[in-house]
């Protein structure tokens, strides 16, 4: 069995032409698969997570298979990973403050005091400051991703899912994301693993991502 | 001859499917209750006052209202009718048996169901559209946990609470409505009170908790069972309230029957 942080083997995909999925996302890289959203591409972070089950192969996720495992210790098990669903998937009637607050609050043991510390040094370093007190509804799309993210990133994981992550952004606004999402540079590469899929990555960003996979005719090839 | 038939079986079949599903959702409800963590407590916590505030507290001008003008114009006409014949005492019995025992359940019930069950469904519908679920679960937090049990509780103790309020209203409802036709506070109070038992008191929490299910039940699982358009939703609202409206109307009667 591989021991990357995240290995996909043979996951059946409409969009691939030999049918089936293959791909080891190695540490200290941000992975990045270009497809469109027919070619099934965009499911790869919910097999990942458990949170839908694979028509057949396996997600091999820091270890586990998540699909194999009981819903709670699945859902105790996803804390360890950030997920950064397509559009932001943040919680409509909570504030971007609160809804960074949020899987603190549910899965940490902090105290009330604890949690709003961490949550005000998180919301200063992605910049939310001046907004956290608003609703998603009243801020931009760069702010939701960004809170998104943020929230995600609230117990530091090592490694982060993130589907179709800079769409609607500006060059700047992505390369910032993902920059946010790295979490940091080691002499091996990316602080975090990084595991993106989607249709549009601005190709100054595609330049700061180790691994670049674009599905073409059929078949996912790397870019070099 | 057989298309009418098997469009017929059809839809009975359907309602059975649901109905299971509306079983499995009131199950796996109860079995979240002992798997939340004392952290998820705490947010439990949180959104269930958030939820008693809309569902309970925004209500009671409503209700008061509702309870005022029934009981008023039910015991001012009994005392005028009962009056003639000498039995004004039996606005006891009515009071007790029509108002607080049948009717202010039942239409706190559904003024709940009413208020509350559209906006539960069409708000948790909304969540599941907008991708809030999903995103939920990716998090770790169990949506059963975060959005179904504040409101399953907050239903059953609003309901509860209300049906309470109900009662004191309508009593004191009943009583200007026995005053103005010249009964005194301590007469009426005296045959009021003593219609009153503790079954009485002790079906009214039955009732809250039953009604109460039923109310924050039915309008979650029409709003988790949508697919995924937002065309749903409406959808949804409307099904909780009939839904809710249906079942409260059934538990009402089997309440008469079985007990």
């Amino acid at each position: 069995m591989s021991d990357a942080p995240l290995f996909f083997e043979d996951i059946p995909l409409p969009g691939l032409a030999d049918g089936a999925l293959t791909l080891e996302v190695a540490a200290h890289t941000a992975t990045v698969i270009q497809a469109p959203e027919t070619s099934g591409v965009d499911l790869l972070s919910r097999y990942a997570l458990g949170l839908q089950k694979p028509p057949g192969g396996r997600v091999i996720l820091l270890g586990e298979d998540l699909s194999s495992l009981p819903r709670r210790v699945a859902l105790a098990f996803r804390r360890q990973v950030g997920y950064l669903p397509a559009g932001d998937g943040l919680m409509q009637n909570l504030s971007l403050r609160d809804n960074v607050a949020l899987p603190l609050r549910f899965a940490s043991s902090m105290s009330e005091g604890e949690i709003d510390g961490r949550v005000g040094v998180i919301v200063a370093q992605f910049r939310l400051t001046d907004h956290a007190d608003h609703r998603p509804a009243a801020v931009t799309d760069e702010l939701r991703r960004r809170t998104a993210l943020a929230r995600a990133l609230a117990f530091d994981p090592p490694l982060i899912l993130m589907e179709d992550p800079f769409d609607g952004l500006t060059t700047k606004a992505a390369t910032d994301l993902l920059a946010l999402a790295r979490g940091g540079e080691t002499e091996e590469g990316s602080r975090r693993v990084v595991f993106i899929t989607g249709q549009q990555v601005p190709i100054a960003v595609e330049k700061r991502i180790e691994r670049r996979y674009r599905l073409a005719r059929g078949q996912l090839q790397l870019d070099t | 001859m057989i298309t009418p038939i098997s469009a017929l079986g059809r839809g009975v079949a359907r309602s059975i499917s649901r109905l299971g599903a509306l079983a499995r959702f009131f199950v796996r409800t109860l079995v979240a209750i002992p798997t939340l963590s004392r952290a998820g407590r705490r947010v439990l916590l949180r959104v269930l006052i958030r939820q008693i505030w809309f569902t309970a507290v925004q209500a009671v001008p409503l209700l008061i209202i509702l309870a005022s003008i029934l009981s008023f114009l039910v015991i001012s006409q009994a005392v005028r009718e009962l009056g003639r014949i000498g039995a004004t005492e039996l606005i006891g019995s009515l009071m007790v048996i029509a108002i607080v025992r049948e009717l202010g359940p039942l239409l706190t019930a559904l003024v709940v169901a009413g208020r509350s069950g559209t906006a539960i469904a069409a708000e948790l519908a909304t969540n599941k559209v907008m991708g809030e679920l999903n995103a939920l679960e990716g998090m770790g937090i169990d949506p059963w946990h975060y959005l179904v049990l504040p409101r399953f509780g907050a239903a059953i103790l609003s309901i509860s609470g209300l049906i309470v309020l109900f009662d004191v209203v309508a009593i004191l409802a009943g009583f200007m409505a026995a005053a103005t036709a010249g009964m005194t506070a301590a007469r009426y109070f005296e045959i009021v009170l003593a219609s009153l038992t503790f079954r009485d008191v002790w079906m009214s929490v039955v009732k809250g908790v039953v009604f109460g299910t039923i109310a924050g039940m039915i309008p979650s699982f029409a709003g988790m069972s949508v697919r995924g358009a937002s065309t749903e939703v409406p959808i949804a609202a409307s099904q909780a309230v009939v839904g809710s409206i249906f079942f409260i109307f059934l538990g009402s009667g089997l309440f008469v029957l079985l007990i």
